[in-house]
């Protein structure tokens, strides 16, 4: 039974990119990189500590999973390294071992493999592990509590906290150039927007995301954030803000654009980006957090499946 | 690649970072040294937490305040630059005094002026100055300081 494949087909459109599932994970990895770097470079040893514990702890809680549940050992494809990686890039640099520990589990063992392993998660694995960890020890994802220590060359006030607490005023020491280079605090790697850019463009063009949900993301994002902007100047801040602060960038590359929890009609990819990018901004703009996209890709993923129905029709089908 | 390269490099992956992993907590963990001053403090409140620019208000290159405007006991003297929480406790039945006066004073020198609790000393302290300057947020201006 071991080896046995298991192998389910659903309705058309398919839709092939001519890579295996291993390549395209160590892809997704070197496209993250650079922005992983540079939160290495701001945050030294302790942002080495949490990339270098999570992606190996990742594999690990697979390891154990693959033996526990005596199926063949799936390590080598690579998704349990990529999710490790993509949480560290959401936490803070000052985040406590058990909470990476905690984090990874939840991204492996409960938010993958309880549903069923790889192609089978309903919600993305890290975007569910970040949420829990957030809703639980709500201190470790307040960034200017969690990098207080720091004193970096830039303006340290966390930048999505500054415009929700203290109105636009606040962020005038927040330039479009600052917030593009990385000079600013958050996640180990959610900052660099230059970098999160360049990873996600090679993603597109290298096939391995669909450019329609990111695309799509970006615009619901810029959007809503233009029209709140419109109405209220002094409270809201404008789109270029909320498209390089906080989780945006690394939500429409890496986090949204999940396979096995997003859609694959034409129609329906724009439906699901467009919609994570309004919620993000609502949730921002007047819902009780500072950042919307971990929630918003969660609901996203809720609707997912509801989402697929829309299809084109089958040509020839009578009833 | 081929599936057997893979997969001994997701072994080594996992092996070789966690160690990686763990010597960095470690290093973390030993090597922190306490800073000779804070450079932002939070205060977690219920009435919403306070973020408090040490740094910036201290340094020439902020507001380039002295220390002895806010460490103020005793004036102008190195040790006053401690934490403020250190003086400004309410009293106990097992700490009449505050310990840290005892390292100066007689305890029956100084029972008639017991310094107010921490938080009314911040109140009081960083309202007046910010009235006292025109700039930064005034007492009653709980929202400035005070965020959910
Ligand atoms: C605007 C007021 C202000 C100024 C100016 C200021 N401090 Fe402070 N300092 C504080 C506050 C408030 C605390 C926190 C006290 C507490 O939490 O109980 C503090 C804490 C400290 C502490 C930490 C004490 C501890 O054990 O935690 C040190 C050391 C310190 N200050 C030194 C300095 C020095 C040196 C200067 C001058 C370069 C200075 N401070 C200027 C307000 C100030
Ligand atoms: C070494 C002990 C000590 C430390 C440290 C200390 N205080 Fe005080 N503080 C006192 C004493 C004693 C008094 C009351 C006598 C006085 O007015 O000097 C006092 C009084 C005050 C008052 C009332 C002054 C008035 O005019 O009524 C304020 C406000 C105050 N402190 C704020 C602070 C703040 C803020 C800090 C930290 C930056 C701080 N204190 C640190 C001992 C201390
Ligand atoms: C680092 C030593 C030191 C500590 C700690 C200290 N004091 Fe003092 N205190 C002094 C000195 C020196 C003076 C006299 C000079 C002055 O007024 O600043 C003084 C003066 C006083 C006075 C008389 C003030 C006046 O104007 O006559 C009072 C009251 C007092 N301290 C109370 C306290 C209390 C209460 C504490 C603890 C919360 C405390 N002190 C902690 C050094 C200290
Ligand atoms: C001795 C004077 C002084 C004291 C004491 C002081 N401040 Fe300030 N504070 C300033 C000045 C000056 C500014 C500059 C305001 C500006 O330039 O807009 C400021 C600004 C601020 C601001 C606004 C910062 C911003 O970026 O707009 C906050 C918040 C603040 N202070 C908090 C505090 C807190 C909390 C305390 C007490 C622990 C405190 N301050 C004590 C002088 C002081
Ligand atoms: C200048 C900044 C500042 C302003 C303005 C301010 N606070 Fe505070 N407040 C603080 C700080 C700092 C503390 C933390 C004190 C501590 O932990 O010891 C605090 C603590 C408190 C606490 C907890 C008290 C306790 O004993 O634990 C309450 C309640 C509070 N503030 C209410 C208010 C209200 C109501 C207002 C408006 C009328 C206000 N604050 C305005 C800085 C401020």
């Amino acid at each position: 039974m071991d080896k046995a494949k298991k192998f389910i087909v659903s309705h058309a459109p398919f839709w092939h990119n001519g890579n295996s599932v291993n390549e395209r994970y160590y892809h997704i990895m070197i496209a993250a990189l650079p922005a992983v770097l540079l939160g290495i470079k701001q945050y030294g040893i302790p942002a080495v500590g949490v990339v270098a514990l999570s992606v190996s702890s990742a594999i690990l809680w697979e390891l154990a999973m693959n033996y526990l549940t005596h199926r063949p050992i799936t390590i080598a494809d690579g998704n349990a390294a990529l999710i490790g990686l993509l949480f560290a890039m959401a936490v803070p640099a000052t985040m406590p071992w058990w909470a990476v520990l905690t984090g990874t589990f939840i991204c492996v063992v409960i938010g993958k493999h309880i549903f069923g392993g790889i192609g089978s998660n309903a919600f993305n694995p890290v975007v569910l592990a970040v949420a829990m960890v957030m809703v639980s020890w709500k201190d470790l994802f307040d960034f200017d509590g969690a990098l207080l220590n720091y004193d970096l060359d830039m303006v340290m006030a966390y930048p999505l906290a500054a415009v929700k607490h203290f109105g636009v005023g606040a962020i005038e020491s927040f330039s479009t150039a600052d917030l593009l280079l990385g000079r600013q605090s958050g996640g180990i790697g959610a900052t660099f927007g230059l970098g999160l850019i360049l990873g996600g463009i090679y993603l597109i063009i290298r096939g391995f995301i669909r450019w329609e949900i990111s695309v799509s993301f970006l615009l619901g994002v810029f959007l809503t954030a233009w029209i709140f902007n419109l109405a209220a100047p002094d409270r809201f801040a404008g789109p270029t803000f909320h498209l390089l602060t906080g989780y945006t960038l690394i939500g429409a590359f890496f986090l949204a654009t999940e396979d096995s929890s997003s859609p694959v009609n034409f129609i329906p990819m724009l439906i699901y980006g467009a919609a994570g990018g309004v919620l993000t901004v609502l949730i921002r703009n007047i819902g009780a957090h500072v950042d919307g996209v971990v929630y918003a890709i969660l609901t996203i993923n809720l609707v997912n499946p509801l989402l697929d129905k829309i299809r084109p029709k089958a040509v020839g089908k009578v009833v | 690649m081929t599936s057997k390269k893979q997969l001994q490099l997701a072994y080594g992956l996992a092996i070789g970072l966690f160690i990686v992993g763990v010597v960095c907590y470690a290093y973390t963990a030993f090597s922190a040294k306490p800073l000779d001053q804070p450079i932002r403090l939070m205060y977690k409140v219920a009435a919403g937490n306070v973020l408090f620019d040490h740094q910036t208000h201290a340094d020439e290159s902020g507001y380039g305040l002295s220390c002895a405007d806010c460490h103020h006991h005793p004036e102008e003297d190195e040790e006053a630059n401690q934490a403020c929480g250190n003086c400004h406790v309410i009293p106990s039945e097992a700490e009449p005094v505050p310990k840290t006066c005892l390292d100066c004073h007689e305890a029956d020198e100084i029972e008639d002026a017991i310094p107010m609790k921490r938080s009314d000393a911040f109140h009081k302290q960083c309202g007046n100055c910010h009235a006292e300057i025109e700039a930064g947020p005034l007492e009653k201006e709980c929202n400035s300081c005070h965020v959910r």
